[in-house]
């Protein structure tokens, strides 16, 4: 019987979650000598660890508009530290790999076996890498939110069994913003950072969390940066983007305000007649937003307010979009301008 | 003294385990149903390379569709495949016959009354139950193959992982056997929680109701999101693992979780049969 409750007590301890062990003891590091550092940290150099986010922005699902899922997913990421990476994202019996070899990314998906390749100058990145590089994305918002918050170095934590400090950027009271604060866990040596969470007003869950759950560093495998499409696939050459084109065309994004209470006003892409054409499921990058949010209006115009946890969005119909980590009525001020 | 009473009347339960363990296996393997079973489930890789060819190529996604053209994933594919239901039956027909069946009989009562410990008895029992779960997770990998390269072909005899590398023929055969050990790891799990139950009832169909509906009810608990707290202790949770062996590099991670979940699920039932079997009554 002794056997049978040991079973029970590992099942338990099992399903207890890893991590959050004790917080590492560090030398004390000032606020602004940290988020010095890491604004000038290094490159890291070869890396390879798992990535994991944790999405609970509530975001209404659009068609025909790729985006993180809500709940958790997964990347593995390699790095030669030289501009050659791998990126790889598991689902449940399938899986995408993006190669960048330096001279051209290869886009892989298990799915229909399908390659698509796409010349690339050394050094661009694929615009994929962006959105999987916790450090990247923790760099910009120390960079973005410095002047408007109060920044402070709030102990440490253990971040992908790595030491870390942890720089928390908090509103200053004048910024008008949905969001408490934004804790960055920096790597104690390499001052890279490790984690990035968003917390919001009235939740003590996390509202976005992105950071390595795995990660070492060193020299990496150089087979991880070469690619060759195995036997059976389709290889197709990446047409150049239609948005790249449109992109060029369309008006720069308008920017009410700065910190935390920044509000992007951007105008929709209009329905060329070849949209049209194919229909409402046809692909366009106009996805349809009639079945969503509330009706609002205001001196401005009218418009729909989509509400989340983290940030508030009005589509006006006049073809606008306002978008801020901000309450619906800074929206409408920004818009008003 | 107690030198002389050892080698002459030989104690309770000395009888040779090899001999014990011999007897068991020809008792479970000259069984007709479970030829006919392991023989029927021999059909079932061949069965899925045939509906994957005539489905012309275009088998959809998930790992079904990953076997077109790339028939080294049918042995993991259907290993996969079978684990929801099909091995699962297996190994818990062979736990109902093992003590229920024989209680049913009247024949559990001589083997309780027999030269032969309690604990040893119990360790026979579940080595029919595991011997069983391989033979069944090998006839599906070796049939799989088999089919995998006869009936689908395709890819030179190599394996385009689900990362979209290439391994050679060793190396997935390598990735197979990890696919099929795993399979027996997540297969005596299931076995040892059948024995318990086992232990507890003389109807052999008790066990399989409440193994196969167990696992259905498990998977339908771990389909519901707001139980999700629930899943890190079902069983069924982890049975999807084994397509990670069929990425490149492998991830580790789901596989050894599963497996440790295995092994607790095996302490508990093997705990609760060990402890059953030696408070029994003849």
């Amino acid at each position: 019987m002794g056997i049978a409750v040991a079973g029970a007590v590992g099942l338990g301890l099992l399903a207890v979650p890893a991590g959050a062990g004790a917080a590492p003891e560090l030398p004390p590091v000032s606020a602004e000598d940290l988020v010095t550092s890491v604004i000038e940290a290094k490159d890291p150099g070869p890396l390879h660890g798992t990535v994991t986010l944790d999405n609970q922005l509530g975001l209404p699902a659009l068609a025909g508009v790729p985006q993180a899922a809500n709940g958790s997913s997964t990347a593995r990421v390699w790095s030669d530290g030289a501009g050659k990476g791998r990126l790889s994202v598991p689902s449940g019996q399938g899986e995408k790999t993006i190669v960048d070899d330096g001279t051209t990314v290869w886009a892989w998906d298990s799915a229909d076996k399908t390659v698509t390749r796409k010349a690339v100058g050394a050094g661009q990145k694929p615009p994929e890498a962006d959105a999987t590089d916790p450090a990247a994305a923790a760099q910009k918002a120390i960079t973005d939110l410095r002047a408007t918050s109060t920044v402070a170095v709030d102990g440490t934590a253990e971040v992908a069994g790595r030491p870390a400090y942890e720089l928390v950027l908090r509103p200053l009271p004048t910024e008008r913003t949905l969001l408490r604060e934004v804790r960055v866990a920096v790597d104690s040596e390499k001052r890279v950072p490790l984690r990035l969470t968003v917390l919001a007003n009235g939740s003590s869950d996390p509202a976005l969390q992105v950071g390595f759950t795995q990660l070492e560093f060193g020299a990496q495998d150089a087979g991880m940066f070469t690619f060759t499409p195995p036997p059976g696939a389709t290889v197709t050459e990446a047409p150049d983007r239609p948005g790249d084109a449109q992109k060029a065309q369309r008006p720069e994004p308008k920017v009410v305000g700065d910190g935390w209470d920044t509000v992007v006003i951007a105008s929709m892409p209009a329905q060329t007649p070849a949209d049209q054409q194919r229909g409402p499921r046809g692909g366009g990058d106009a996805p349809d937003l009639s079945s969503i949010g509330k009706e609002v209006s205001g001196p401005w115009g009218t418009g729909r307010e989509i509400d989340t946890a983290v940030a508030t969005a009005i589509i006006t119909s006049d073809g606008r979009v306002a978008v801020g980590a901000v309450p619906a009525q800074v929206l409408t001020e920004a818009l008003a301008k | 003294m107690t030198l002389v009473e050892s080698a002459t009347t030989p104690h309770r339960g000395s009888a040779p385990m090899g001999r014990l363990l011999g007897a068991e296996l020809r008792w479970v393997l000259r069984r007709p149903r479970t030829l006919v079973m392991l023989g029927l489930f021999a059909l079932v890789p061949i069965l899925v390379a045939i509906g994957v060819v005539v489905a012309d190529r275009n088998g959809g996604g998930g790992l079904i569709g990953a076997i077109a053209g790339n028939g080294l994933v049918l042995p993991v594919a259907a290993m996969t495949l079978m684990l929801a239901l099909l091995l699962p039956l297996a190994v818990a027909m062979a736990a109902a016959d093992a003590i229920a069946g024989e209680a049913a009989h009247g024949t559990l009562r001589s083997l309780l009354l027999a030269p032969v410990g309690r604990g040893r008895l119990v360790v026979m029992k579940a080595f029919g139950v595991l011997v069983v779960a391989v033979v069944a997770t090998v006839i599906v990998a070796v049939v799989g193959v088999l089919a995998g390269l006869v009936v689908v072909g395709g890819a030179d005899g190599t394996l385009v992982t689900l990362s979209g590398t290439t391994l050679g023929f060793g190396e997935a055969m390598g990735r197979v056997g990890i696919a099929a050990l795993w399979t027996v790891g997540q297969l005596a799990a299931v076995g040892a929680i059948a024995l318990a139950i086992s232990a507890f009832t003389e109807h052999p169909l008790v066990v399989l109701a409440s193994v196969l509906g167990g696992l259905i009810v498990f998977g339908v608990l771990g389909a519901i999101p707001a139980l999700d707290w629930l899943s890190p202790y079902l069983l069924t949770t982890g049975f999807s693992a084994g397509a990670d062996v069929l990425r490149d590099p492998m991830t580790w991670g789901d596989l050894g979780g599963s497996t440790l979940r295995a092994l607790c699920y095996m302490a508990i039932g093997g705990g609760i049969t060990t402890s059953r079997m030696l408070t029994r009554d003849a």
